[in-house]
């Protein structure tokens, strides 16, 4: 060795210290930034795509809508009355459910319930499938008439672009992920307003 | 909505019939979720009010008078707080409205820097109701949440949702339909605020327009924009005062 050359340092015991301190430090950094990221993007698709449930949550009457449409051939309109009407689509109050079940369906756990929630004069308080933000504005009753219109259907055929197939669920769960980004592309196909003040105010 | 497209929203508030007494404002709190205002928000300068009573002292004690002037958001033609949003979360639509999109909203203030009849809002606290008027909340306009800016919006959900229950019903809306009026308007004892659609001739807000604007700057002529000279092109149209008493003297 030629003195006066560089000599490359050993790192003294104390920069060995730092340097693992330093190592520790960014892998904390790194596992933070993606369990963020998860974090994000999973909220970001949000419902029922990614991690999300892939099933309905529970009611507290098992209410099954396969009983009611496929086998007793209930309409939709039946039941959710206002959806031709109004924004919302309304789920119907007990005393509905009981124009028949004050007589069918005896020795039934579920509709033992809700007779006995019936007598006390208490409603079901169901949970909420669907549901978009505070500052989003839906509203049924125009979509129903754009598309019974246009295709020449009933309105209780127009449900399943947003909902499924509802009659074939033991229990209602989200399929669509119902985001500004659905809205606004069937908006754009069908020529319907994409004003921002036509869903948020 | 087809037919929405051509309207243009616009208001007429005469100032000769205003009696300053906050009806409209309170109507306004009420129909828009707007938060209680207590006494230090209005010492903070930080209290929300879409519209507002603006009162004015004329003459020396004796014979003074009292003049007052709502003001609410002037939805500017050229609107000064639009180009400033960074995120565009306020603009224009094609009905005439200034809409702001509140979730679009990231709360720099600029748009309420910018605007010069001081009629946008920011929310410094979370809202809060008492108890006793939190079922009162209107489900059809937003809560709005801390940190963003929001401002009068000539009451959009009413014209929403009477254009669509029309559309459904197949039933014309026409002006001065308290269902497309908004909540102000309705609850003008004195009808100082009239509200409707420039772009129809024979509205009665076309007519009152036209008539105001016809004899600007004339004697006769009552109509005038709000700092017009800053070319704001404000959609709201003031009807002066009618003082047939100018400089008599007289006891009530
Ligand atoms: C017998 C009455 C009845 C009929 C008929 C009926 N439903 Fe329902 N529906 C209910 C009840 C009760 C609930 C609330 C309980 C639940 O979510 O399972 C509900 C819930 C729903 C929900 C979820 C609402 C939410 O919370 O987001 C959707 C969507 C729905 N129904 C669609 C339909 C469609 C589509 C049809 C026709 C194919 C239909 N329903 C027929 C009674 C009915
Ligand atoms: C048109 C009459 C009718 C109406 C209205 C009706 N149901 Fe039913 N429901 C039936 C019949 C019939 C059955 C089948 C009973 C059986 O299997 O014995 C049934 C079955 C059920 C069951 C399944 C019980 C089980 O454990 O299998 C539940 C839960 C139920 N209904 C709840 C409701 C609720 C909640 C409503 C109101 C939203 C309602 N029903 C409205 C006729 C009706
Ligand atoms: C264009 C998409 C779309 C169509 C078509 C549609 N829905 Fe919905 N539905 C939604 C959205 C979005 C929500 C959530 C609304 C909210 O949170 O305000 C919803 C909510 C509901 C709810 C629960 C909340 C409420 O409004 O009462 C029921 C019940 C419901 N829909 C039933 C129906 C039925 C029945 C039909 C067919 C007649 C139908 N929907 C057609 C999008 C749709
Ligand atoms: C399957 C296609 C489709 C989807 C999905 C859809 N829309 Fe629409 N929407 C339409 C059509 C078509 C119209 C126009 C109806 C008319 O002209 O009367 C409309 C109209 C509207 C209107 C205006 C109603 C009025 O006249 O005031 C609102 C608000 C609206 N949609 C909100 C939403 C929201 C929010 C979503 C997403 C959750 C959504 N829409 C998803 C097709 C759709
Ligand atoms: C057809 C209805 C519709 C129109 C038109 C629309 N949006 Fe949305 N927007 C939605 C829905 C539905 C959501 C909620 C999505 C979700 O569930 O997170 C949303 C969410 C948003 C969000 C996200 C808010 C948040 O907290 O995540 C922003 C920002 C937004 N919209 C801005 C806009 C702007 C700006 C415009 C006008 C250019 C616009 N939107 C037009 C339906 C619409």
């Amino acid at each position: 060795m030629i003195p006066g050359d560089f000599q490359p340092q050993r790192p003294t015991s104390r920069q060995m210290v730092k340097l693992g301190v330093l190592g520790v430090v960014a892998l904390g950094v790194f596992v933070a930034i993606v369990l963020g990221l998860t974090f994000h993007i999973s909220a970001w698709l949000g419902q029922p795509v990614v991690f999300a449930r892939s099933e309905g949550p529970d009611q507290p009457i098992a209410f099954p809508h396969t009983t009611h449409v496929q086998e007793l051939g209930m309409d939709c309109t039946f039941c959710h009355r206002n959806v031709e009407k109004e924004a919302a689509a309304s789920v119907p109050a007990t005393g509905l459910c009981m124009t028949c079940h004050s007589a069918v369906g005896d020795d039934l756990d579920e509709i033992e319930k809700m007779r006995s929630l019936y007598e006390d004069g208490r409603s079901i308080h169901w949970v909420r499938v669907h549901r978009v933000p505070d500052h989003v504005h839906f509203v049924h009753e125009a979509h129903i008439r754009y598309f019974s219109e246009k295709d020449g259907i009933e309105p209780s055929q127009v449900c399943q672009t947003c909902h499924g197939d509802v009659k074939e669920m033991e229990k209602v769960k989200q399929v669509e992920t119902l985001k500004m980004g659905d809205c606004v592309s069937c908006h754009k196909e069908n020529s319907a307003p994409t004003d921002c003040a036509t869903c948020h105010y | 909505m087809a037919d929405s497209q051509d309207r243009k929203w616009g208001m007429v508030v005469d100032i000769d019939r205003c009696t300053g007494c906050n009806g409209c404002v309170v109507a306004c709190q009420s129909e828009n979720n707007i938060p209680n205002n207590l006494e230090e928000h209005f010492n903070q300068r930080r209290a929300i009010q879409w519209i507002r009573i603006e009162r004015y002292w004329e003459g020396e004690y004796p014979n003074v008078k009292a003049r007052f002037i709502p003001v609410m958001c002037q939805q500017c033609g050229n609107a000064p707080c639009e180009p400033v949003c960074p995120v565009y979360a306020t603009y224009h639509n094609e009905e005439g409205l200034n809409v702001q999109v509140y979730n679009r909203c990231i709360g720099t203030r600029f748009c309420a820097n910018g605007c010069p009849y001081h009629v946008r809002f920011f929310n410094f606290w979370e809202p809060e109701w008492p108890e006793s008027l939190k079922n009162q909340l209107n489900p059809d306009v937003t809560v709005r949440s801390r940190g963003i800016m929001e401002k009068c919006s000539f009451c959009v959900q009413r014209i929403r949702r009477s254009t669509r229950e029309g559309e459904r019903d197949e039933v014309q809306v026409e002006d001065g339909d308290r269902a497309l009026s908004p909540a102000c308007v309705n609850a003008c004892p004195t009808t100082a605020l009239t509200f409707g659609d420039f772009n129809n001739d024979s509205s009665q807000v076309s007519m009152m327009k036209e008539e105001a604007m016809a004899n600007r700057g004339k004697k006769e002529g009552r109509g005038y924009r709000l700092l017009d000279n800053l070319g704001t092109e404000a959609n709201v149209i003031y009807l002066k005062k009618v003082d047939n008493s100018a400089g008599a003297v007289h006891g009530h």
